[in-house]
């Protein structure tokens, strides 16, 4: 390990996303996951991730607000109350997007040199274009969880937010560890395998950064929600990098219309399971008022129901009905009508994505060797022959836009039914339930300056000037993904 | 570390990552307290707790089942007329301990008696931001425990959240192996030694449909009125279940085999710690069906076509409980057909001393566990490696030790299975160890031994007049002092003529009775013998002629009827006089039965 004095990070200040446990070197400093049941929660560990930013010299600027437990699209659903973007328009403040709002913000206003935050189906994406900034979400399993607070965790990945790509790609270097505390951290054995383990030193990897690439554009993602200028946005990056002599080719990929109702059943499933731990029995504190007279009857029954009454004061509206979402999705019931369907969709997504990328899947083509753990039992092993596709349709990355629409303001989002804040995930949640590489990078709209660096006259800042791109790249196609972004950044 | 907020729980978080466990692939990283005849015998049981010994625990229970006999005339052996009618179908689960040194998802050590609290790593307390880290150590003694009942290891498993929101249980789930089960498909023979039901014998076969692994939750330990103190040291604990077939029709054979299954599981290493102690649990699913009824319109369970509804009867805590909650609720099933009511399926408890099993909750109530793959773990893959090693070096199960012992030393099969019980086999241990030295010692005589019976009296002597000693003084085994090598030295001495059999016992009695002190100290046998003038000295010719003379002038009745009407039968009539008359040990029967002949001319 470098030493603190002169590790590559030293003195850069980095904020980490409430959700990922600083621990007791970093004084006072609680891990909420911006959830009143977490409230005096102060972790008594680091996450491995903090420890590798401390040790190469970091400073941790901080903990920033998120929507509570990761679960959100605009980081609304905060016990502290809504993050609000830099960015405003016509007096209103816009969404910061979610559910790392809070890490996008601190990044945006340079209030850090760059922040941690989680995507679970778009958490770090979404806000990353929300808020004008880079925000990378590595393969699943190459980043350590142990020590950041579960939502799905077959598709929590500790993410990324940085003003710019290169350094997203610094940080991701230091952070890219296997991490024996993780059970779902790739092993070596599997990241030997990886084309991002010795990036620019095989011979196929520097001639694939030489050449030109070939870019899928999923003509599935034409969806009707999506607005006309993150369209044209989206549009005229793939020209200037045609331009530039790379290769569009438009994909298919059929499954990304169940994706979302996938992601729907998926997520809140795990994360019913993940939170059922927040029972008051041991983390927070428990109710101050005396029970009534319900309650003391069902405690003479025999029926307590200190479990029920804590979690229905302690967790916000959305968590609730995540919770009662995935329950219901996993009971007797319905388990086979929703659970079983959406893990089924989910290897369609995957398979979708397999079937357009030229290189192939590292997990799935490993050999059913005991030591290689799969990164989620989600992710199957076995994989059928996809039908024979030609190498010339094959694609090294697929770029597609990060959200459908330019941020909305927070009194538009509060307006919508929970439900219809869901679509904003439509495009990032397929690489988290097949645990892609992906990245957003803000490209300009209609040719105003991206950066908040740019502000009004007056010091205020006025309306976004850019949409996110979203870059998606085979599984342990990191640092292609990072490379693409480097040059979607560089177009002007 | 700190503890977590709430302070009535009083944890204690440990830097349990400091202790570097080492696991061997026989998982011999474990602590054992030898006995004291033997402080150096290599072990690999785990205990720390001394456990009431299973022979005693066997016995005591013997002994109540004929108290209660006495008490009451409705016991499982008396013939209930309705039992003609109704036949009593019994499936088991059982949970059993794995004998491992940590956790199954975490490296914090596994303990039984340790101060509460004091083994708990931060996944067992479900931290915010933990994961489970599988303890491949743990497999060994679970694989040990398939193997015991020859199910066949599956090479992939996977690992299931099953659901409910309890204090004992601080991530809200348990992690189980519900859709695939690491061994599936055994058996368990019990024979009428295991104590099964009469009708029953010779044997009855039980199906092993699968057997899991999972976590044990935490102790709550309630104080009352209404606080509860939980120990979490026992949280993630790894557990076997192992679920029998219902193929049981007896409670008493229900009862032998929760008994037969500790039996083996202790036999093969895979649980130590037993039912008395809580090592062990048993939950029961009983039904009754009217004899001689279709298959039609009966429930299934397992391929087992044909039963009737059943109820299940959880956290049995001893093989009494088992029996008795059984024969309760096949008692009540009964009552409740006959009556022309329908059985409910649903789950009952059972309290010792009660006589009637109690509802807990209809199929209305019943929990839902919303049973999910764990996304944190990949699924379990076993080697055939792994599993042909443990199958290679599997120790001799109790019933393949009993045949042996039997063939070997000729002693009876219920003395085999006591030696073998006791202990934890340290009693057969120091028999065979006792054997040796008896054998050599004897071949290193210049005249010629016989050798056959010497198993079966250096058994009788272990079990009998060793077991007798320690029984009356009090002693534990653990505890007792005579070496392997005294008892042998006592037995060859004995075998040689050179003591009577009365000098032997009191020999035995006098070294049991010392206080352990160095060896040396102690005199050795032959020493005590000569000072103590206990040597045996043969009686001369003479004595001989006139202890015979002396019979025969008695008995002319008898004399008559060898010399005259030819009884050559009645010979041994006279040899048995004179080793009756003898001082004890010195009439040789060989040598009375030949001047015996010549003096009565034959």
């Amino acid at each position: 390990m470098s030493s603190e004095s002169n590790g590559p990070l030293f003195g850069k200040l980095i904020a980490i996303k409430d959700n990922i446990s600083t621990g007791p070197s970093t004084p006072s400093l609680a891990t909420t996951a911006a959830s009143n049941t977490l409230r005096k929660h102060a972790s008594p560990f680091a996450a491995t991730v903090v420890r590798l930013l401390t040790e190469n010299g970091a400073l941790i600027a901080g903990k920033t607000n998120c929507d509570e437990f990761g679960m959100g699209s605009h980081s609304l659903n905060s016990a502290y109350g809504p993050v609000k973007n830099a960015y405003v328009r016509g007096g209103h403040a816009l969404s910061a997007g979610g559910s790392s709002g809070g890490s996008a913000v601190a990044v945006a206003t340079r209030q850090c040199w760059a922040a941690l935050g989680t995507d679970t189906g778009g958490s770090v994406r979404l806000p990353a274009a929300y808020c004008g900034i880079v925000g990378f979400k590595p393969s699943y399993g190459l980043l350590s969880r142990w020590g950041v607070l579960d939502y799905a965790n077959s598709m929590d990945t500790v993410g990324i937010l940085s003003r710019d790509v290169p350094d997203a790609r610094t940080l991701f270097r230091i952070l890219n560890r296997f991490d024996e505390e993780d059970p779902t951290s790739l092993p070596p054995s599997v990241r030997a395998r990886l084309s991002s383990a010795d990036a620019g030193e095989k011979p196929d990897e520097s001639a694939r950064n030489a050449r030109a690439l070939r870019i899928g554009v999923p003509t599935d993602y034409c969806l009707e929600e999506l607005s006309s200028p993150v369209h044209r946005a989206w549009i005229r990056t793939l020209n200037r990098l045609q331009d530039q002599g790379h290769q569009l080719v438009p994909v298919n990929l059929p499954s990304t219309k169940q994706a979302l109702s996938a992601y729907y059943v998926l997520a809140p499933a795990e994360a019913s399971s993940n939170l059922a731990k927040y029972d008051g029995v041991r983390y927070g504190s428990r109710l101050q008022d005396p029970p009534s007279h319900q309650e003391a009857e069902a405690d003479k029954s025999g029926k307590s129901v200190l479990f029920s009454r804590y979690r229905g004061e302690g967790f916000g509206d959305e968590v609730k009905r995540r919770i009662l979402l995935g329950a219901f999705a996993l009971s007797a019931a319905a388990m086979d009508n929703y659970f079983i369907q959406a893990q089924k969709i989910r290897r369609l997504v995957q398979d979708d994505f397999d079937r357009v990328f030229a290189s192939p899947n590292p997990l799935h083509t490993a050999s059913s060797s005991s030591s290689s753990p799969k990164p989620s039992s989600a992710q199957k092993p076995a994989h059928e022959a996809s039908p024979p596709q030609s190498t010339r349709s094959k694609v090294d990355l697929l770029i597609t836009p990060t959200a459908p629409t330019l941020p909305p303001t927070i009194d538009d989002v509060r307006q919508q039914d929970p439900l219809a804040t869901y679509t904003n995930d439509a495009f990032t949640v397929p690489a988290s339930l097949a645990g892609l590489p992906s990245i957003s990078v803000p490209v300009q709209t209609a040719g105003r300056p991206r950066s908040g660096a740019a502000a009004d006259g007056d010091g205020g800042w006025g309306d976004v000037g850019c949409a996110g791109v979203q870059v998606i790249g085979q599984f342990g196609d990191d640092d292609i993904v990072l490379r693409m972004g480097e040059i979607v950044e560089g177009l002007r | 570390m700190t503890a977590p907020s709430n302070p009535t729980l009083r944890l204690q978080y440990r830097q349990l990552y400091q202790n570097s466990l080492r696991y061997s692939l026989l998982g011999t990283c474990l602590t054992h307290r030898p006995a004291l005849w033997n402080q150096v015998r290599k072990s690999h049981t785990a205990i720390t707790a001394d456990p009431v010994p299973l022979r005693k625990q066997l016995k005591d229970e013997a002994r109540r089942k004929k108290a209660e006999k006495k008490a009451s005339p409705k016991s499982s052996k008396t013939l209930d007329p309705r039992l003609s009618r109704w036949e009593l179908t019994v499936g088991l689960e059982i949970h059993a301990e794995l004998n491992t040194a940590c956790k199954l998802f975490s490296p914090a050590a596994t303990s039984l008696n340790a101060e509460p609290n004091s083994h708990v790593a931060l996944f067992d307390a479900a931290f915010p931001g933990t994961q489970p880290q599988f303890q491949k150590a743990t497999l060994i003694p679970a694989l040990r425990a398939a193997l015991a009942f020859g199910c066949e290891v599956q090479r992939k498993s996977s690992w299931d959240r099953k659901h409910y929101f309890y204090q004992d249980q601080p991530n809200g789930y348990q992690i189980t192996q519900y859709y695939e089960p690491f061994a599936r498909g055994g058996t368990l023979t019990l024979t009428q030694l295991d104590g099964i039901e009469t009708s029953d014998c010779p044997e009855v076969t039980v199906g092993i449909k699968q057997i899991q692994l999972e976590q044990d939750t935490a102790k709550t330990i309630l104080q009352p009125p209404s606080t509860y103190l939980l120990d979490f040291n026992r949280v993630g604990t790894p557990l076997i279940e192992i679920i029998t077939l219902p193929q049981i029709h007896s409670p008493t054979t229900a009862s032998a085999c929760v008994r037969k299954i500790q039996s083996l599981l202790r036999a093969v290493d895979a649980c130590v710690v037993g039912m008395e102690m809580g090592g062990l649990r048993c939950d029961v699913n009983v039904s009754v069906r009217e004899r001689g009824t279709t298959a039609e319109g009966l429930s299934e369970y397992a391929g087992v076509k044909g039963l009737g509804t059943r109820t299940e009867i959880k956290n049995l805590s001893s093989f009494k409980a088992v029996e008795n909650a059984i024969l309760a609720e096949r008692d009540r099933q009964i009552a409740v057909l006959e009556s022309g009511g329908e059985i409910e399926g649903e789950t009952r408890g059972w309290t010792i001393g009660q006589t009637e099993t109690v509802r807990l909750r209809g199929k209305e109530g019943e929990v839902d566990y919303r049973y999910m793959p764990d996304p944190d773990l990949g699924p379990l893959i076993i080697g055939q490696d792994l599993v042909d090693h443990l199958k290679d070096t599997l120790p001799m199960l109790p019933d393949e030790t009993a045949e042996r012992v039997v063939n070997e030393y000729g002693i009876s099969a219920k003395d085999a299975r006591t030696l073998i019980s006791l202990d934890d086999g340290d009693r057969l241990e120091y028999t065979e160890a006792v054997v040796e030295t008896v054998m050599q010692r004897l071949a290193s005589l210049p005249e010629k031994q016989s050798f056959d019976k010497v198993g079966k009296v250096v058994a009788d002597w272990v079990l009998h007049e060793l077991g007798g000693l320690l029984t009356t003084a009090g002693v534990p085994w653990e505890t007792q002092t005579v070496t392997p090598e005294r008892l042998a030295d006592i037995i060859v001495h004995l075998q040689t003529n050179q003591i009577t059999g009365n000098t032997a016992k009191k020999l035995l009695a006098h070294y049991a009775s010392l206080q352990p002190v160095a060896e040396a100290a102690i005199p050795s046998v032959s020493k005590i013998i000569d000072t103590s003038g206990l040597r045996l000295v043969p009686l001369t010719e003479g004595e001989y002629i006139e202890m015979a003379q002396k019979v025969m002038a008695e008995n002319p009745d008898m004399v008559k009827a060898v010399r005259e009407k030819g009884q050559k039968g009645k010979i041994m009539w006279f040899v048995g006089q004179m080793m009756r008359r003898g001082e004890e040990g010195r009439v040789e029967a060989e040598k009375a039965r030949s001047y015996v002949e010549r003096l009565l001319e034959v």
